[in-house]
């Protein structure tokens, strides 16, 4: 059982070559390029969609800031649709690896970071002490304030693999325990099969909260230092 | 071209630019002539209105028709369509066999891809029409804001045309304003002329009427002064002893008048 359960988290090979390179690429498939001014429905929703998350995100950023809009909706599509294909069943979501999610979460804070600090040095070094602190605590809360700035990649990647990982984790243990409660009773399987409806129905949300979460958290550091 | 000609005689005129010549290729595609052949990409072939009807949106209709010569028909009854059963007696074979051999194993994740498929399906089956008449609003805002701008701007030049056609029709009007102007001036230099001539007319009658009145003044004061003459003489000429003569018989008149006067009272009374 423990080996059926981690199952699904293991890098897909096939015949020995990576065929995570390929599931990875394979959303950006899904979002087609189109150079008329009328599409069909599936490439109008997906410019509309796209336009209303841009505006909602980058409006808050002023022009230097703005600059990162294709980047950050780039990464808004892939969390997004990463985690939506791997809710359909038998296959692999490239977000529960937290290497992965390191690799996107490092470079893009360090870079908002290093932007900060390359620009506006004195804003960036105001922001280990907030405002209106007593003055004994001065060295503390520096040293916590900097610590709380190191985190910042480290909880991006841990969330975002935690939560997705665990919800495909809840989504097999209740899909096992109505196999198994169905040669026992059928109501209790009838039930449990309503609860795994309500986890599927959450674990959508979740796929698309957390792509928002993750490219809002990067927006909000970039934020602070352009 | 002429830039080809440029090199051979700058290689003629400097021998030390003939390295110049290493750059000859590139002149020579520089000069190549691009864009001869027909344009295929454009225009862009239109795209199908419809997408191809599909069964349980995986299968194509066309793989029921490919069954129908092998397979025949089920008619459940005269007034309905004949329903192709072919297909769906190979399906439920299929998923029996798959299941009744254990090549598809039923596991967890066969739960999970009913929840999810279901969910999935009933998303579509409810929401699917109304977000495809969004998605054709939106296309249709589009053209129509454009569509409004080509109209905006036809009108605009609609109406210029219409002002320009009506500016020319008041060209040829014009005439009537400068009649009309010209029979005011008329009118004015007659009123002018009019009102001198009357005044030349009250001037004339004045220098008249002064002589005139000069004439009459000269002539009462003659006749005045003539009388005044006559007068004096005639005052000058009574002498006194006339005087108490006229005076004597006056009294004797008024007395003589004064007898006859009571004498006629009685001759009244009686």
């Amino acid at each position: 059982m423990n080996e059926n359960l981690f199952a699904s988290f293991i890098t897909p090979m096939i015949l020995g070559l990576p065929l995570v390179t390929l599931i990875v690429l394979f959303p950006s498939l899904l979002f087609p390029t189109s150079n008329r001014l009328v599409n069909n429905r599936f490439v109008t929703l997906q410019q509309w969609m796209l336009q209303l998350v841009s505006k909602q995100m980058m409006s808050i950023h002023n022009p230097k800031g703005q600059t990162w809009t294709l980047t950050l909706m780039s990464l808004i599509l892939f969390i997004g649709s990463t985690n939506l294909l791997g809710l359909l069943p038998h296959s692999f979501t490239p977000t529960t690896q937290l290497s992965m999610n390191l690799g996107m979460a490092i470079p893009l804070w360090a870079g908002a970071v290093i932007t900060g600090f390359r620009n506006k040095t004195k804003t960036s070094l105001a922001h280990f002490l907030p405002q209106g602190t007593p003055t004994p605590l001065i060295p503390m809360l520096v040293i916590i304030e900097t610590i709380s700035l190191f985190i910042q990649p480290m909880a991006l990647a841990v969330r975002l693999t935690a939560n997705i990982t665990a919800g495909h984790l809840l989504i097999h243990l209740i899909g096992g325990a109505t196999l198994a409660l169905m040669s026992i009773s059928a109501t209790t399987a009838l039930i449990t099969f309503i609860i795994l409806i309500l986890l599927t129905i959450l674990e959508f949300a979740v796929a698309m909260i957390q792509a928002y979460v993750f490219t809002l958290l990067v927006s909000l550091y970039l934020h602070d230092n352009t | 071209m002429l830039s080809r000609v440029v090199l051979s005689a700058a290689a003629a005129a400097a021998p030390s630019l003939k390295n110049a010549a290493l750059l000859g290729p590139g002149v020579l595609q520089a000069t190549r002539i691009f864009h001869t052949g027909q344009p295929s990409l454009a225009p862009v072939p239109p795209l199908p209105e419809h997408g191809g009807k599909v069964r349980f949106g995986l299968i194509p209709e066309e793989f029921f028709q490919f069954l129908y010569p092998k397979t025949g028909v089920t008619a459940s009854c005269e007034l309905q369509r004949k329903i192709l059963k072919g297909p769906y007696v190979l399906g439920t074979g299929l998923i029996l066999y798959l299941l009744s051999k254990e090549i598809y194993v039923i596991t967890p994740e066969t739960f999970s891809a009913i929840s999810t498929i279901g969910f999935l399906v009933y998303i579509v089956k409810k929401y699917g029409a109304s977000v495809g008449e969004f998605a054709d609003k939106l296309n249709e805002q589009k053209i129509a804001q454009l569509e409004e701008v080509k109209q905006a701007s036809i009108k605009q030049i609609q109406d210029a045309i219409d002002m320009e056609k009506s500016q020319q029709a008041l060209v040829q009007k014009r005439h009537y304003l400068f009649d009309v102007q010209r029979n005011n001036i008329a009118m004015a230099l007659e009123v002018t002329y009019r009102e001198r001539l009357h005044r030349v007319y009250r001037e004339v009658k004045n220098r008249l009427d002064y002589h005139i009145s000069v004439q009459n003044m000269m002539r009462q004061k003659e006749q005045e002064h003539m009388i005044n003459w006559v007068e004096k003489r005639v005052v000058q000429s009574i002498s006194a002893q006339q005087e108490k003569e006229t005076i004597a018989k006056c009294i004797a008149d008024l007395k003589l008048l004064a007898k006859k006067a009571q004498a006629q009272p009685e001759l009244g009374r009686q």
